[in-house]
């Protein structure tokens, strides 16, 4: 089971972050199994993680990017991109 | 040239490789203003089976600026969609196209238009029909009379987007050939004889968006200026193309996805700008900034590499501008803020000391009677570098500013060389001719009447 079900999305206001992106922080939520959302994607999202050090990962999703300040989970999608 | 393939990743992605950029009083209609950007360079008539097209997954803007921010205030924004009507067969039109909606026309393209202003976008028109391009008087006879259908109304506004003739002209293959100008080759540091200038664009056709907007529409205070002295008569105009910001390759139906939100790929202002001002190296960026930031920029405006090369490329002709060492307050003035009012006797197109590269075009100078070509240099107020007309000759007009023509408009103590004004490239404007009413820019030659290499037909 992802990860990625357990957690919670906190709205924030990333600092630098270019026109029309929104900027989100991830924290640890209570264990459980991941939910859909009503505001969750119906479409096609690419995931781009720039720098490994940095936490960070933009989501495109249609016309929009999310950024995701997450350590944990960029750390996790990092070990599955590795293989083995 | 103007723009065309002008940076190393824009020269391989035509559909977002704008070439030009018009903005004039309209001479027939002169309480309106038009906004011309072209897209897709050196568009061989003959190109098919599957002729030019606007990109489906680019964003083309027109911007509009009239706040002395260097921002736009007001943007027009095109995005394409392209339909297949006959899956079955490989042709582009399957018999005579003789309307803009004729079922014998395999792949029509329709466009949206929208404004945006202070954040908030407006759709002006959902889907208007592009024309095709120019085949051969079999499959689209009566060419002209075609394309004019595609002429649409939009309330007071104007707007036309397809294929064009290219307007500009220019000797890239003379001047890309270590800066040779064909009527001082025998001076050049490589001495040749003097042979005709060649006209590069010639024959080639273009991707016209147009858009023919009343003046009230986009100045500062939403009125027709009439005083050209005041600061609210002047509007800064640019074009950019924008992507998505990723692109996923579908391999299901062999084509690129986008993703995301548009990122700006390319843009265009003043003509040349990019092309010969900015460096190699730095081009790729310019392409991808918006113009508010183009203070990075500005040093190669002040101390330009070509007017440097002028004098090493051609020894013994160019002495007083090799001898000029001040920053070229001339240029950055013509390309980054505008004309301030003093410097050529009642004229100014100033928007402020934002330095950004955009066209300026002072509304309330009415269009010339009787123009020329090389505009302001030569006392023609309507003409580049105020706004700039299809007609206007602006590799002649920037090549002599750049050698130090207009370097007295700024510091009376300069004395341009004897051979500043007999700079040119060598080429005479050889291109179809243009067009007194909207969209000026003169029918695209056919694919089967153009021979390469020859004037369109």
């Amino acid at each position: 089971m992802s990860e990625t079900s357990r957690r919670k999305l906190l709205a924030g206001t990333g600092a630098g972050v270019a026109v029309g992106t929104v900027a989100l922080t991830m924290r640890p939520a209570a264990a459980g199994e991941a939910r859909r959302t009503p505001s969750s994607a119906r479409e096609p999202v690419v995931a781009y993680i720039e720098d490994h050090r940095a936490g960070t990962l933009r989501l495109m999703v249609g016309e929009r990017e999310v950024v995701v300040h997450d350590h944990d989970l960029v750390t996790r999608i990092l070990n599955a991109a590795g293989g083995e | 040239m103007s723009s065309h393939r002008e940076a190393p990743e824009t020269a391989k992605d035509p559909v977002a490789d704008s070439t030009d950029v018009y903005a004039f009083v309209s001479p027939d209609r002169p309480d309106t203003v038009t906004l011309i950007a072209n897209y897709i360079p050196f568009q061989a008539p003959d190109g098919g089976p599957n002729f030019y097209e606007f990109g489906d997954d680019v964003a083309y803007d027109i911007h509009i600026a009239n706040q002395g921010k260097g921002e736009p205030d007001i943007t027009y924004r095109f995005k394409f969609h392209t339909a297949v009507r006959n899956p079955t067969t490989f042709l582009y039109n399957t018999g005579q196209i003789t309307s803009i909606n004729s079922p014998n026309w395999n792949r029509p393209q329709f466009y949206s238009v929208t404004r945006i202003k202070d954040g908030k976008s407006k759709v002006l028109a959902p889907k208007l029909a592009c024309p095709p391009v120019n085949i051969g008087p079999r499959s689209t006879p009566n060419y002209a009379d075609l394309a004019a259908t595609a002429v649409h109304k939009v309330g007071k506004r104007r707007v036309f987007a397809g294929q064009r003739a290219d307007a500009f002209h220019v000797d890239l293959g003379s001047i890309f050939d270590l800066g040779t100008l064909r009527p001082f080759e025998n001076l050049h540091l490589i001495p040749s004889a003097a042979t005709p200038g060649v006209n590069s664009l010639q024959g080639f056709n273009v991707h016209t968006i147009a858009l023919q907007v009343p003046i009230s529409e986009v100045t500062r205070f939403g009125t027709q200026p009439t005083n050209a002295a005041k600061p609210g008569a002047v509007i800064g105009v640019w074009a950019s193309a924008h992507r998505r910001t990723s692109r996923i390759f579908d391999p299901k139906v062999g084509a690129y996805v986008g993703h995301g939100p548009w990122a700006q790929a390319s843009r265009l202002g003043n003509p040349l700008f990019n092309e010969v001002i900015v460096p190699m190296a730095k081009k790729d960026g310019w392409n991808a900034h918006r113009p508010k930031g183009d203070h990075r920029y500005a040093k190669y405006v002040n101390h330009p590499e070509l007017a440097k090369l002028l004098p090493v490329l051609y020894p013994g002709v160019f002495p007083n501008l090799a001898g000029y060492h001040k920053a070229r307050a001339d240029l950055n003035a013509i390309l980054l803020t505008g004309i301030p009012s003093g410097v050529v006797p009642g004229f100014q197109n100033f928007t402020g000391p934002v330095e950004s590269d955009m066209l300026r075009l002072n509304v309330a100078i009415p269009p010339s009677s009787s123009p020329n070509n090389l505009g302001l240099v030569a006392g023609d107020a309507a003409g580049f570098p105020n706004g700039r007309r299809v007609d206007d000759d602006v590799v002649t007009i920037e090549l002599r500013a750049v050698a130090g023509l207009t370097i007295p408009l700024v510091d009376p103590s300069f004395t341009p060389d004897g051979a500043v004004t007999a700079i040119q490239d060598g080429t005479s404007n050889t291109n179809t001719a243009t067009t007194s009413t909207f969209p000026y820019l003169g029918n695209p030659g056919g694919g089967y009447q153009t021979v390469p290499g020859t004037a369109a037909v």
